[in-house]
């Protein structure tokens, strides 16, 4: 069979679509690995220019997947990053030899977006150094290859906190400004790539530009959110706030449509700091409410508290009694939630990190919950964004595949306050176009619980999940990589293509994270 | 080849989830990932040896830190001593300087029989050197009638942190006159791991944990204190140790050298191993450790660090026992 060479930066035809290929299982791969036509003089010049290439086994082989698992491939070199001049160099000499330049932070992608299939990739770990705190102003310049919680460590010593960042200690800040990052009080705060005042970035032809939303705005706009497609986020300037510990409150559902309903009307009403829901399955949905004051928190008593319809947590586990208990049949179910349920609860309350009532480091506790017992060398964790509206709908489609094909599994689902004078940062992002104050997000995961899935499975449920995403005009998280295939229907040729000239137009050479999303 | 070479060290379950790159001293220092236990575990996974991950395993400083925090519960301060013995097997010259010590040992006919004491405090080299400040240590211990071992062990220690082999008839020498010990104090935190393998049925405290356990400690401890916890006998055993440390936080008010995730900051001072191929300056540490916090004296449970902090601290700094003179 004749395989169609594909030049980089065309978007083929659409080989995932339900209709592409019919009666075979839709199937994705890694791609191509670039052959390395110019390698030999990259890596002499790379070397005249004092960057060094890790070439060893054992630290390629450090970034041969992401935490997704699933993709797999190996990077000709590693460079770690030390300053935005190597970094200019390393894409000047990219650019000129047409050597590609994967950029990894965290490396918590799940489509084998930061994942190089040949040559560079960009550790941006090396750059992580906190640069200056302003305590007045509420501002913080750091390196954007660190970790939010080496941020957050920083901070904290003057008693300060960021904005928002994801529930996850190994977030990187520059990851999460390319791709969203989302927090429970992103309903309040926004998304992490929302509090970014300004960013120095190193352009796809290695030029060194400061950029924000008055000054190279258009670099701006294009790199927040961007994917990076438009450049090298080193340094960012962003909003920080004084730390507070959370007021936590906890309310239980056991229909999804009632908790998600709850939960849009807090977040309409601005009633809480913190919301979201986390469930078993779709027989636990837990609310989770929080709030930075005492006096927010006796607001939403005196006025929300009545309006929720969910149940404390002793009231849920009597109603649970009595459900399982008038049905034998689903034991084996009951009996699978009071082990998790046992095995997770402590975990959110541990003592060290509760004091007087109050959780201390929030991200801390649910980060380590997360690897704990959602966390394994293979994570699949498809997602839909859409509007305020769309959202029960989708939460509730996305569910019943959720069902289809695993025994186990959890969903997260939280909103983000859009900001107006952003629109344009969040043109071909997670952000659906439709949405207005707020757009909704869930991430659908299962727990592959030491089962051995076959790949194609994998594809096939994140398929069926990103299928109603179409359906209902939303967007997703997670868009790149493995599942780019999507992108087209998703955004449209318009979009799409006005991007891709974007793109070609900032990086000629197409070598900057040529497998993400062109 | 051993059993460890078969497992590669217990590497093969690291999923490169990079928690420990965050509580790792010398990825603060040098963010270099090669250098971490992420980067160690993966190499292995792909095909390093031992010899290839050397100058990784060198730099370790074994403040195990990463233990606590790895969610696939890898036993990464064993892998880096496993990595060390194997290194020492194929290349002595690497120990040589461990080995002499053991050579010399210590003449166990000179030690007291150390059954007449209830406890038994084992110094660490450092303690050992300032015979002041270990009459201190004792006499903080004097209502359980301590008594000091002679055979402290020290060479065992180095030995054990870099890689030698202990010879059988050196460790019975040294264990002997401990089996019938019902409590030990132990200052150094790699031999506090081991003593609990070796001694199951025996209660091995740390010196820090020892101290802070007594009232009159903790009475002393003022809110404008900064306490530096040791970071290798805190993180050998974590899951018991934050609830005590939380306590005497919120008993005395002090403020402690703990991170968001409740990991002792290392100074890393008492890492004395191949000191050519330290990466991480204790001075650096300490700094780190005192960034934005308010403090009127500093107590540290590892002496070492009472040098370390007086460079850079300008406020007192004393040894946990020392609050124990004032009775």
């Amino acid at each position: 069979m004749d395989i169609a060479v594909i030049e980089p930066g065309v978007i083929p035809t659409d080989n995932v679509a339900p209709d592409a290929l019919k009666g075979i299982v839709r199937q994705q791969t890694n791609p191509k690995r670039w052959e390395a036509a110019n390698w030999a003089p990259f890596a002499v010049a790379a070397a005249s220019a004092d960057i060094e290439l890790l070439v060893q086994p054992g630290i390629i082989g450090t970034f041969s997947t992401d935490a997704g698992g699933t993709a797999y491939g190996m990077p000709h070199a590693v460079v770690i990053a030390c300053s935005a001049g190597q970094i200019s160099g390393l894409l000047k000499l990219a650019q000129q030899f047409h050597v590609p330049v994967t950029v990894r932070g965290g490396g918590l992608t799940t489509e084998g977006e930061s994942v190089a299939f040949g040559g560079v990739l960009l550790d941006m770990t090396g750059m992580s150094r906190v640069l200056s705190v302003d305590k007045n102003k509420l501002i913080v310049r750091t390196q954007a290859g660190i970790f939010w919680h080496s941020l957050a460590e920083s901070l904290r010593r003057y008693d300060l906190d960021y904005l928002s960042a994801p529930l996850n200690l190994t977030s990187s800040v520059g990851g999460s400004l390319g791709v969203g990052g989302i927090d429970v009080n992103s309903p309040r705060l926004g998304c992490s790539a929302d509090q970014a005042i300004s960013l120095q970035v190193v352009t796809p032809t290695g030029d060194i530009v400061e950029c924000s939303d008055t000054q190279n705005t258009q670099l701006f706009q294009r790199v927040i959110l961007g994917y990076g497609q438009f450049g090298v986020i080193t340094e960012a300037t962003l909003k920080v706030r004084p730390y507070t510990p959370l007021r936590m409150h906890y309310f239980y559902y056991s229909s999804l449509r009632t908790a998600i309903e709850d939960l849009q009307l807090l977040d309409a009403g601005d009633a809480a700091d913190y919301s979201g829901i986390l469930t078993m399955m779709d027989k636990v949905v837990n609310l989770l409410v929080a709030f930075d004051s005492d006096e927010r928190e006796a607001t939403f008593m005196a006025s929300w508290r009545g309006r929720l319809r969910g149940h404390g947590e002793a009231a849920f586990t009597l109603l649970m009694g009595l459900h399982y208990g008038l049905r034998p049949w689903l034991w084996r179910e009951a009996l699978w939630l009071r082990e998790r349920k046992r095995q997770l609860f402590p975990e959110f309350r541990r003592p060290e990190h509760i004091r007087n009532g109050l959780m201390h480091d929030r991200t801390v506790v649910f980060s380590r919950a997360v690897w704990k017992f959602w966390g394994s060398r293979q994570m699949v964790i498809p997602d839909i964004a859409t509007s305020t509206e769309k959202f029960v709908d989708a939460v509730e489609q996305g569910n019943a595949v959720c069902r289809k094909y695993f025994g186990h599994y959890t969903l997260y689902c939280v909103g983000i306050r859009l900001r107006e004078d952003h629109r344009q940062h969040y043109e071909m992002s997670c952000i659906p176009p439709d949405a207005t104050t707020h757009a909704y997000g869930c991430e659908f995961e299962p727990m592959l619980e030491n089962a051995v899935y076959s790949r194609d499975t994998l594809q096939s449920f994140k398929n069926d999940i990103y299928d109603i995403g179409v359906k209902l005009g939303g967007s997703y998280y997670r868009f790149g990589g493995m599942m780019k295939g999507y992108i087209r229907r998703v955004f449209g040729d318009a979009v799409v293509d006005r991007h891709l000239a974007m793109k070609r137009e900032a990086d000629p050479g197409m070598i900057l994270n040529r497998n993400v999303i062109f | 080849m051993t059993a460890e070479r078969n497992s590669i060290y217990g590497a093969e379950a690291c999923s490169g989830c990079s928690l420990c790159l965050l509580v790792c001293p010398v990825w603060r220092s040098t963010f270099d990932i090669r250098l971490t236990p992420h980067g160690r575990a993966k190499a292995l996974q792909h095909g390093a040896t031992a010899f290839d991950v050397a100058d990784s395993i060198d730099t370790c400083t074994l403040c195990g830190a990463c233990e606590p925090v790895c969610p696939e519960e890898i036993a990464l301060v064993d892998m880096v001593l496993a990595l060390r013995r194997d290194l020492a097997s194929t290349m002595p010259d690497r120990v040589g300087n461990a080995v002499v010590q053991l050579q010399q040992g210590v003449d166990s006919n000179s030690t007291t029989a150390l059954s007449a004491y209830p406890t038994v405090l084992l110094a660490d080299s450092a303690l050992s050197e300032q015979p002041q400040l270990l009459q201190t240590v004792l006499a903080l211990f004097s209502h359980e009638q301590a008594g000091l071992a002679a055979d402290s062990g020290a060479d065992i220690a180095l030995a054990l942190e870099a890689g030698a082999s202990v010879p059988e008839e050196r460790l019975n020498r040294f264990l002997a006159p401990l089996r019938t010990v019902r409590r030990m104090i132990v200052c150094d935190g790699v031999l506090l791991r081991a003593l609990r393998d070796w001694l199951p049925r025996t209660r091995i405290d740390s010196l820090g944990e020892a101290a802070s356990s007594l009232a009159g400690v903790r009475a002393r401890l003022r809110p404008d204190d900064f306490y530096v916890i040791e970071s290798r006998a805190y993180h050998a055993d974590r899951e018991r140790l934050v609830a005590h440390y939380d306590q005497l936080r919120v008993s005395s008010g002090c403020m402690m050298n703990l991170d968001l995730q409740r990991l002792a900051i290392p100074t890393t001072a008492s890492h004395q191993w191949m000191p050519e191929k330290r990466r991480v300056d204790p001075a650096d540490q300490a700094r780190w450790i005192l960034e934005g916090r308010v403090v009127a004296r500093v107590v540290v449970e590892d002496c070492r660090d009472i040098a370390v902090f007086q460079r850079v601290a300008p406020y007192p700094v004393l040894h946990v026992a020392q609050l124990g003179d004032a009775r």
